[in-house]
């Protein structure tokens, strides 16, 4: 029972994208009306499944729950698994997505009310929470790839939301070529697993997690390590991949509420979780991965403070977040990491979520203090004026990533794309 | 009498499929008398050749398929006559007498010969050239038919392969490079161009040497992943000129944009049509490139493991350049006093409708295509190993 309706809450949402999908193709648009309470109803069925499923775990005193249903196709001696698993890891992260996604649907009903694109938007919501699902409940490195690529597609089609105007649209274009260049990790990643034997996690990490322990040649594991580093970077926005995270905030609150306050930005955290034994096992992935954190949270901290918008400022505070964890999972304490990214997602869905009132709400708090809120940044007044003025340059320059980033890897491909067209 | 195995009858029903959804979508205008012939010409031509149990009978629908290339001399678009004309005389020289008589030379000459037409067919580096004189000025649906049929791919798995397996298996370590190379040249020479034929023809080529590069690597998953290939860019590439040879009847611009030319607001059908068919081609999980895609991967990285990262490199360069040309056909704002543009008919929403419903649910249920392909990676990976 337990397997039925663990399979049921992963392929709802990808069920009713492509029966809407299909009703559009047949030439019949649904009423808001009719979307609006399919998405509630849906949503609300799969957190009270969710919640079912977690009960029952939680009484039968098991840690997981495992559905095998084979390969999904073969060739030769490489076969593709399909497998999910609800474990400690994956059920909170499905518990967070259900919620959360049915917060933002609620909200979305709404704030989106008439917009010529409510039908588009709720299409890539559902496909969105499937690929979320399919990433958190895979139960092999293969299927997290299937889940991968749908969040990363359906997120840089939301982006493009307001298509109408030019900005949206190449900010889309260059969050997507950041995303698949990103993706290559993942991609050999999963190709060094298969040759150091499975991808299913069943085979390669035995035991529940986070006590797992690792079957993999140590070779293997740290080139791996790095790989799924680099996938973990790029779809966290971490390191030299964070410069997509601001551009991503031109697509609609509620799609930027989730994606990138609550389970996209995390994505990649998860990876370094699921992919913990291999992490743990190399100092010099755990070194690598708690450099990159470090050197996000303070850029993000330091972007976040001369942001002038509420949502891009919002997405520099979330990186920092983000760094922090990426800092906690390398040094070895997956429980804090998990505990800490889904206290982050649901305060940042809660702030993104607000974003267009912030100046109402800034008003109202001012009000109630009697007009006399804190001052903040006072101890910067610490430091010498040279130092404030080059932090000050920093964040307004995005830790002038994204100019390195032009120079050294950009200009120089268009130079030699021009040359060979 | 013709013996037709599971390899010829898959590859003529996928390629009558094909031909149905291009006849079917064509624009009225292009479907004059030459069009007509044209299009004839290719049909006969692929099933000929596809049916074909020996070399000459080959030879023969080889001939049939460039003949409506061999004609017009005067008009643009000389570089494709001239590649297509000397792929004939290639063929014709492989299944020549002369060649066996020669013996052990003659036998290498004759192989030679027959891989250099491949290359030239495929438009494999340095032969990339007609293919995108052609893109730029031909008609796209009876291109997308000749470049679609794969018969380049066809000649290697059904004679070159089985006939000389040992010049194969000498050969498939050069073929496997260039057909890498040609794959990311091509999807790094896509990223500064803006014409959308030529951004086609750049994908079309890059896409396609996928299909030589797994079918050279000699691993089963490699060589299962190029035939599975083979249908992706066919149906994906067929997609994706139904829809750039909708937009070019109804809209002038589309030949050379000028910044995003927004038709996705009057022809949202089309923009849809044009964005599955696009991700498809370059993976798009729940498609059938994922699937094909996943197998020349572990393919090509099995056989190469440094060389073969080009593949997953030059897909995700490629998946750039889709988007890209979707951004610049389908999203922005139209001009408001420009005249709306009509979505998609109904005989071209069946002919997509079709191609997209072949690569979902391709995609969603693999197992029954992939088994379809076995039979021949088997046997092709037998005589690459020497078994």
């Amino acid at each position: 029972m337990m397997e039925t309706v663990l399979t049921a809450i992963v392929f709802a949402p990808g069920l009713i994208f492509l029966g809407l999908a299909l009703c559009w193709l047949l030439g019949w648009v649904p009423p808001e009306r009719l979307i609006a309470r399919l998405t509630c109803g849906v949503f609300s069925l799969m957190v009270a499944a969710t919640a079912w499923l977690v009960a029952m775990m939680a009484s039968l005193g098991e840690s997981s729950v495992r559905v095998s249903m084979g390969e999904w196709f073969r060739a030769g001696s490489y076969y593709f698994p399909l497998a999910i698993l609800a474990d400690e890891l994956s059920l909170p992260m499905m518990v967070l997505t259900t919620v959360l996604a049915g917060i933002v649907g609620g909200f979305s009903v709404r704030y989106l009310h008439r917009e010529p694109g409510f039908f588009r938007f709720f299409l890539l919501l559902h496909l969105f929470v499937f690929g979320a699902l399919m990433l958190f409940a895979a139960g092999s490195y293969d299927l997290l790839l299937f889940g991968w690529e749908l969040v990363g597609v359906s997120s840089v089609l939301l982006i493009a939301f307001f298509d109408e105007r030019p900005e949206p649209v190449r900010n889309a274009i260059r969050v997507f070529a950041t995303y698949r260049i990103a993706d290559l990790g993942l991609l050999v990643a999963i190709f060094v697993l298969h040759h150091d034997g499975t991808t299913l996690f069943a085979g390669m990490f035995p035991g529940d997690w986070p006590e797992q322990s690792m079957r993999l040649s140590s070779g293997g594991g740290m080139l791996a390590g790095f790989l799924l580093l680099m996938a973990a970077s790029g779809k966290s926005a971490q390191g030299p991949f964070s410069g997509w995270l601001p551009r991503a905030m031109e697509g609609p609150t509620p799609s930027s509420s989730i994606f990138y306050g609550a389970i996209s930005i995390h994505a990649g955290a998860f990876l370094l979780l699921r992919s913990e034994p291999i992490i743990s096992s190399s100092p010099a992935v755990s070194m690598a991965t708690i450099g990159l954190g470090l050197a996000t949270a303070f850029l993000g901290t330091a972007a976040n403070r001369v942001a002038s918008d509420a949502k891009t400022s919002i997405a520099y505070a979330a990186m920092a977040q983000v760094g922090v964890i990426f800092i906690e999972i390398g040094l070895g304490y997956p429980q804090l990491a998990l505990l800490h990214l889904l206290g982050h997602a649901v305060v940042r869905t809660l702030q993104l979520l607000r974003a267009p009132s912030t100046l109402h709400d800034f008003h109202r708090l001012h009000a109630a203090g009697g007009g006399a809120l804190m001052k903040t940044g006072e101890h910067y007044e610490l430091l010498p004026v040279r130092m404030r003025l080059w932090l000050y340059r920093f964040g307004l320059q995005q830790g002038f990533y994204d100019a390195w980033l032009d120079r050294l890897v950009i200009q120089p491909v268009m130079r030699l794309s021009r040359f060979l067209t | 009498m013709m013996p037709i195995d599971s390899l010829s009858l898959i590859s003529i029903a996928s390629y009558l499929i094909l031909w149905v959804v291009t006849a079917i979508s064509m624009p009225r205008q292009s479907l004059n008398f030459r069009g007509r012939v044209s299009i004839g010409c290719l049909l006969a031509g692929t099933l000929v050749a596809y049916s074909a149990a020996t070399p000459p009978v080959f030879l023969l629908g080889w001939t049939l398929t460039v003949l409506p290339y061999l004609r017009d001399w005067s008009a643009k678009g000389n570089g494709s006559r001239i590649a297509l004309l000397a792929s004939l005389v290639l063929v014709a020289t492989g299944n020549a007498p002369l060649a066996l008589w020669l013996g052990n030379s003659g036998t290498m000459l004759a192989v030679l010969a027959l891989v250099l037409a491949t290359l030239l067919r495929m438009g494999i580096f340095p032969f990339h050239f007609w293919v995108l004189d052609a893109f730029e000025s031909t008609s796209l649906p009876t291109l997308s038919l000749l470049l679609n049929s794969h018969l380049g791919a066809y000649l290697l798995i059904r004679f070159v392969i089985p006939l000389h397996p040992t010049m194969a298996v000498s050969a498939a370590p050069a073929l496997s490079i260039l057909a890498m190379f040609t794959s990311v040249f091509m999807a790094v020479a896509a990223l500064a161009e803006k014409r959308p034929r030529r951004l086609l023809g750049l994908l079309c080529i890059s896409q396609s040497a996928f299909i030589l590069a797994g079918l050279a690597n000699q691993t089963v998953q490699g060589i299962t992943g190029a035939l599975v290939q083979w249908w992706v860019v066919a149906f994906a590439m067929t997609g994706m000129v139904t829809v750039y040879v909708a937009l070019e009847a109804r809209h002038s611009g589309v030949h050379a944009p000028n910044g995003f030319l927004g038709l996705g607001s009057h022809a949202p059908r089309l923009a849809v049509f044009f964005a599955v068919c696009g991700l498809a081609l370059v993976g798009l999980p729940g498609t059938l490139g994922f699937v094909a895609e996943d197998l020349l991967f572990h393919g090509a990285l099995s056989a190469h493991p440094w060389l073969g990262l080009a593949l997953p490199l030059a897909t995700a360069l490629n998946a750039i350049t889709v988007l890209r040309l979707f951004a610049v056909l389908f999203l922005g704002r139209r001009a408001i006093h420009t005249v709306p543009i009509p979505d998609a008919q109904p005989r071209e929403t069946l002919a997509l409708a079709v191609v997209v419903v072949l690569l979902v649910s391709g995609g969603l249920m693999p197992g029954i295509l992939i088994d379809l392909r076995t039979p021949s990676a088997n046997a092709l990976a037998g005589f690459l190993s020497g078994r």
